[in-house]
């Protein structure tokens, strides 16, 4: 059976300990009573024979003289004595199993039937002694002269031997409670003592809020070799974590660097053409200086074009800003943001002359309370991972859907799918090897640090598609 | 009770002569302990009882005292006639049972005078009401040569047309007053022949053990147990000391002590045809018996 509530170790010893000492407790109890029991039943028959010989030795010259009142008398002081021990009633039987006398003669008055009094006796030589009985009735013959001359039987009262067995009991029953609480106490504090190292182990790799740090080489109990290689094999687990950690952190920041890098050809690209444009204008404008309407419309042509330049410039500097997560003043999500990934995934989907689909819910209300700069990241990173996957003249695509506290980005291509040793960067926390597919695991961290989830499907058109959901509203996000 | 005075002041008179003439005694009788003899039948083997009579034959007449104590009459009767002691306290019944060889010396007064009678007793709770009712028992005599704890009964069976053998079903001897009483008690008998002075005293004496049974029948009186010696002990020196000590025993301090015990007035000298009654039942036994 398994406990509902699983006890701690310091408590499951001493429990254990008491368990074994009540087994063994309750072991030893039966052999100190059943050995009781035996020396009872020694010290009954000794006792008895004695008693029966004594007994026999005073009757028999009465029984031969059938002096009634000297054979009465004897047994009626016999059974007066006090003691643990002692008959309480004796009674002589003839051999045609008549009462000859009896130490209570209103019981057995002088010559009734005395065969069921011989009928429930044990006999001398045989006792059994049954300890639920207060009384154990004995008989044997009395011989006189080499003759037998009657059964004498005896009861006697053992309660004294039931008191002693019921003393004994008790005594051993306190004893092992006693015992089994004693050692069951100082085991608790044993233990205790013993798992304190643990229990402090334990706290600092369980530390709220914060990431378990290596012990301080000061606490590590030098006299303890077991727990102090314990204490040192989880600093060096630390510092590994650690230091994996921080090679994970610079590989994602060097990630975006090379999807930025990606990007600045793209940008280039997008820089140059309107560029050349605006040149071409400024020339327009230059040799039709003295014509008002070129100029005006040369001056519209590079208004446009300056803004398209800046916007671009803008974007790729918001992207650069950081997606640690939404800091004080951190803009919230919008529907600009998507627009401007469009303006910035569409110089490479151009470039490798793929057909964007891009599907932006009007209704967005509510998602400003997610950081824009993590979900610009996730986006552009699965935009920029379809557009690698699906190659030149492919398709690719982005939905963006408010559904029932959540909000659903797919991003899905026409590529063959993820192959299977990308997945795990998705989907999984296993520990990712220098390479490709950094941008992936960057996108995990981004969407666990919001508290979604993604996973990989089909779009309704049968396309593979990553979907992620990122809860909007406070209590999804709870 | 006029005659007995009467008698006892010749007694005490006899008995002064009597001490005179012990006093005149060879010297080495009078060092001798007096011999008295005694029976479980009457007297338990009270040792205070025992050390203050002791006490007072001491007081009284210079002499230790050594008591023989027998179970039955009879071994004490052998010891009386064998000369192995001076004198004993027996019943009347045993003294008329060798006439001419025991003799009375002295005899108790209880109650005003030297009488006792016969109690036939039973169980406290049983119905029985008169003898008859008794058909069947098992009945405990005290002695077989007691007047009140055999002979008596033995008489009113005969007296009733009855022997005793076929009237009682089975019967036996506690050599004991005291124990026909715990026989009847304790119910091992169902009914019991007892001396009414030894069953009056220990009403007294142990009300719990004479509460658990109950007096059927009283016989008529008759003399009481007297202290008997042998006819040719009967003017010694040790028996006339015995005599004057028993006269004289509310001379002492222990004496009345010894009295008190008893819860008797005194001793006097046996008065002729004392144990008349008890002759008239022993010829009734012998002639229907």
């Amino acid at each position: 059976m398994r406990l509902l509530v699983p006890l701690p170790l310091s408590l499951r010893v001493p429990m254990i300990v008491a368990a074994l000492m009540v087994l063994m407790g309750i072991v030893a109890s039966q052999l100190v009573l059943a050995a009781l029991n035996r020396s009872q039943v020694r010290q009954l028959t000794d006792l008895a024979e004695i008693e029966f010989s004594a007994l026999t030795t005073a009757l028999g010259p009465y029984v031969q003289r059938d002096d009634i009142w000297e054979m009465f008398d004897i047994l009626d002081r016999a059974t007066l004595r006090v003691g643990g021990f002692r008959p309480i009633m004796a009674t002589l039987i003839d051999a045609r199993g008549r009462v000859i006398v009896s130490s209570q003669p209103e019981v057995h008055p002088i010559g009734t039937d005395g065969v069921d009094l011989i009928a429930r006796a044990i006999l001398l030589d045989d006792i059994r002694y049954d300890t639920a009985s207060d009384r154990i009735s004995l008989r044997n013959t009395v011989v006189w002269q080499g003759r037998p001359v009657g059964q004498l039987v005896i009861d006697f009262d053992v309660r004294e031997f039931a008191a002693e067995r019921r003393r004994t009991g008790w005594t051993l029953l306190l004893g092992n409670a006693a015992a089994i609480l004693v050692l069951s106490v100082a085991g608790y504090a044993l233990m205790r003592r013993v798992l304190a190292p643990i229990r402090r182990l334990t706290r600092e790799m369980a530390q709220p809020g914060g990431a378990p740090q290596p012990i301080p080489e000061a606490m590590v109990p030098a006299r303890d070799p077991e727990l102090a290689q314990l204490f040192h094999t989880y600093n060096s687990l630390i510092r590994a974590v650690q230091a994996r950690t921080s090679a994970e952190r610079r590989l994602a920041e060097r990630e975006r660097y090379v999807s930025l890098g990606r990007l600045a050809g793209g940008l280039a690209h997008e820089i140059n053409n309107p560029l050349g444009g605006l040149l071409n204008t400024v020339d327009t404008i230059r040799t039709y200086a003295d014509r008002p309407d070129v100029v005006r419309q040369g001056v519209e042509l590079l208004d446009r074009g300056l803004k398209h330049l800046r916007d671009v410039s803008r974007t790729t500097l918001d992207l650069h800003r950081g997606t640690d997560g939404r800091g004080p003043g951190e803009q919230g999500l919008s529907r600009q943001d998507f627009d401007d990934l469009h303006l910035l995934i569409r110089p490479e989907t151009d470039r490798k002359a793929q057909t964007l689909d891009w599907q932006v819910a009007s209704d967005l209300s509510g998602c400003d309370r997610l950081p824009a700069g993590p979900v610009r990241q996730i986006v552009l990173n699965l935009l920029l991972n379809a557009a690698a996957i699906s190659g030149p003249c492919g398709d690719l695509g982005v939905r963006v859907v408010r559904d029932r506290g959540m909000l659903s980005l797919s991003v899905w291509d026409s590529g063959p799918g993820f192959p299977d040793a990308m997945k795990p960067r998705l989907l999984s926390d296993d520990p990712v090897e220098p390479g490709e597919g950094l941008g992936l695991r960057l996108v995990r961290d981004l969407v666990k640090s919001l508290g979604g989830s993604i996973e990989l499907g089909l779009s309704p058109e049968g396309r593979n598609e990553v979907r992620v959901s990122l809860p909007v509203d406070e209590d999804r996000r709870a | 009770m006029e005659r007995w005075i009467r008698v006892s002041r010749r007694w005490v008179l006899a008995a002064a002569a009597g001490l005179a003439a012990a006093s005149r005694a060879p010297r080495a009788d009078t060092r001798r302990a007096l011999r008295f003899g005694l029976t479980p039948v009457f007297l338990d083997n009270d040792w205070q009882l025992l050390d203050r009579l002791g006490q007072h034959f001491r007081e009284a007449t210079g002499r230790d005292v050594e008591y023989f104590q027998r179970r039955t009459y009879k071994e004490v009767v052998a010891l009386l006639l064998l000369g192995e002691i001076d004198a004993a306290w027996l019943c009347g019944y045993p003294l008329l049972q060798h006439p001419g060889r025991l003799e009375a010396v002295a005899i108790p007064v209880w109650r005003g005078q030297p009488l006792y009678r016969a109690y036939l007793i039973v169980p406290h709770d049983r119905a029985a009401s008169e003898f008859a009712d008794l058909r069947g028992d098992i009945h405990a005599y005290s002695d077989p040569d007691s007047n009140s704890g055999h002979l008596v009964t033995v008489a009113r069976l005969l007296e009733l047309g009855v022997r005793p053998e076929q009237f009682f079903a089975r019967s036996f001897f506690t050599f004991g007053h005291r124990n026909v009483v715990r026989a009847v008690a304790r119910r091992l008998a169902q009914s019991g022949s007892v001396d009414g002075y030894v069953y009056d005293v220990l009403s007294v004496t142990e009300p719990d053990l004479v509460a658990r049974t109950r007096v059927l029948w009283r016989s008529g009186w008759h003399g009481f147990p007297p202290v008997v010696a042998t006819a040719e002990a009967a003017g010694t020196a040790a028996v006339e000391a015995i005599v004057a000590a028993l006269s004289g025993i509310s001379a002492t301090a222990a004496g009345r002590d010894v009295l008190a015990m008893l819860q008797l007035d005194g001793f006097a000298a046996p008065a002729p045809g004392s144990f008349d009654s008890i002759a008239a039942l022993m010829r009734l036994v012998a002639e229907r018996g």
